[in-house]
């Protein structure tokens, strides 16, 4: 919802800035130039205009290498569970899940949410460097890290495609509001999807 | 013509004054300079554009040399010397090819350099500043290191000129966030702060004083420049402009525009307080900030200051 809001809000002229949010979304404007009650009134009017034309977010699937070097969280991440590491791929990569939001560094959607039997807390020690593709479940949501960053979620898996790149308008391949599946890949297969996604 | 970095010091950076604020909805930190407005004055300085790609230097040890003449100004928080000279900061001065400037000194954390022309780095998705965390945009998405050349844009040949005013003192003046009720503003208002050993472009971590925290995380939510989070901890933290767009601690007061600059120019161990003001206050300060940046006066045409120039002839 905060991400169809956010686009609609994105049109209207006094609106600078739109941050959507799990819960909320940051709406900036010059107070300068337009008072707190012109704004609320856009937004209510264009609230209901929202209501009547929902825009549907895209299909994207990710494909994911679970486990293995660059999912070295996923054994753990089962044992908290109770579940067999095939279960916890066999459960994640069956979900829809939505990005409801992005943050942390350009690029990163956080995607949820995720069902409860997937639930993990985040890792007691953040690892100061978690590779680039690196697919990590926590807070009830799943991240796609797209670059080499600090992190505290459990990885349990690695995808090859990229997700973030500078010089494309947009710059990134998820965009808030997008339906996301992850479909299970072998290590072998990976390569064949390195690079940029064709349906960027 | 070119700069060639000799030592970047601490941290120099291409940034320019407005970052990338229309990404942010994919995550992309806003980002440019941390002191924006000393950013602005230093571009008006040389006849630059507010937004001109310039260079932020952190701290001290920067040293560049100038291949060619170029008319050049220093903002903001740090001192230094041109061919041995002091450069006074807030003046548009010459220096000749071959000239080393060298930072150094000074009563603040980052010092801003425009040289007529701006920084000629290609702009990525609207920006020319460095985005650090992910690697992109300023010069190949990284900080300066020494032996880089940065190739400077054509400029008019303006005459020199000189800022005549002097910026706001006092307490960092705050407006209430979305969490005011969750941790009460007057908290913040009480304690004599202290900035910690983590302050860089990202925020800046206070001591000195603990706060209260009735709510531990919150659902995350857009980071306004200057919002004050406060984790767990009870250790505010203000956000400067590579925060991340989302954060999930309350956020009981947002620093007013007019002083972000000011908060990115404390060095760790600085003392600061905050003072609560009215959101006409905090209009009447951007008012005041803009007026103080426009406080600038032509030193002569730019044929009449041969004795202007500064800097060695070798």
């Amino acid at each position: 919802m905060a991400q169809s809001v956010a686009r609609t809000l994105g049109q209207l002229p006094p609106i600078s800035g739109v941050v959507p949010g799990r819960a909320s979304v940051l709406v900036e404007f010059d107070p300068a130039t337009s008072t707190e009650g012109e704004v609320r009134s856009l937004l209510e009017r264009a609230l209901v205009r929202r209501s009547e034309g929902e825009v549907a977010g895209r299909q994207r699937t990710i494909p994911v290498v679970y486990g293995g070097e660059r999912g070295p969280d996923l054994e753990e991440v089962a044992g908290h569970l109770g579940m067999t590491a095939d279960e916890v791929v066999a459960h994640h990569a069956t979900v829809e899940l939505e990005v409801l939001f992005c943050g942390f560094a350009s690029g990163f959607a956080y995607l949820g949410d995720l069902p409860a039997e997937l639930r993990v807390p985040r890792l007691a020690t953040p690892r100061t460097r978690t590779p680039s593709g690196s697919v990590a479940i926590a807070d009830g949501m799943t991240g796609i890290y797209p670059a080499d960053l600090p992190g505290g979620w459990p990885v349990i898996g690695w995808t090859p495609i990229r997700l973030f790149d500078a010089d494309r308008v947009p710059p990134t391949y998820l965009l808030p509001g997008d339906r996301v599946r992850f479909r299970a890949v072998s290590g072998a297969d990976a390569a064949g999807f390195a690079g940029r996604p064709e349906d960027w | 013509m070119s700069i060639e970095i000799l030592d970047p010091g601490a941290l120099t950076l291409v940034q320019d004054a407005h970052g990338r604020p229309g990404w942010r909805h994919v995550g992309v930190p806003v980002g440019g300079a941390a002191d924006a407005w000393s950013a602005r004055l230093a571009n008006r300085l040389v006849g630059n554009d507010d937004d001109a790609a310039l260079l932020e230097m952190t701290l001290h040890g920067a040293t560049l040399r100038f291949d060619a003449p170029a008319l050049v100004a220093l903002t903001g928080g740090l001192d230094a010397r041109l061919g041995g000279f002091p450069v006074r900061r807030g003046v548009s001065v010459r220096v000749h090819a071959g000239a080393t400037l060298s930072v150094g000194g000074g009563d603040g954390l980052r010092g801003y350099l425009a040289v007529a022309g701006g920084i000629d780095v290609p702009e990525v998705l609207g920006s020319r500043g460095t985005d650090l965390r992910t690697g992109f945009g300023g010069h190949e998405g990284r900080a300066l290191r020494a032996g880089d050349r940065l190739t400077v844009g054509a400029a008019d040949v303006v005459g020199r000129r000189r800022w005549r005013a002097a910026r706001e003192a006092g307490p960092i003046r705050i407006l209430p966030g979305p969490h005011a009720d969750a941790v009460p503003v007057a908290a913040l208002e009480d304690a004599e702060w202290v900035v910690g050993s983590e302050a860089d472009r990202t925020g800046v971590r206070l001591d000195g004083s603990r706060m209260t925290v009735g709510v531990r995380e919150v659902p995350s939510m857009g980071l306004p420049l200057g919002a004050i989070q406060v984790p767990g901890d009870g250790r505010p933290i203000v956000m400067l402009a590579d925060r991340p767009v989302t954060g999930g601690y309350a956020v009981p007061a947002v620093v007013i525009g007019a002083d972000v600059g000011r908060v990115a120019q404390l060095r760790p161990g600085d003392g600061l307080t905050f003072g609560s003001v009215s959101l006409q206050e905090a209009l009447e300060a951007d008012r005041r900030a803009a007026e103080e940046l426009a406080a600038i006066e032509l030193l002569g045409e730019p044929d009449d200051d041969e004795l202007s120039w500064v800097g060695s002839l070798d």
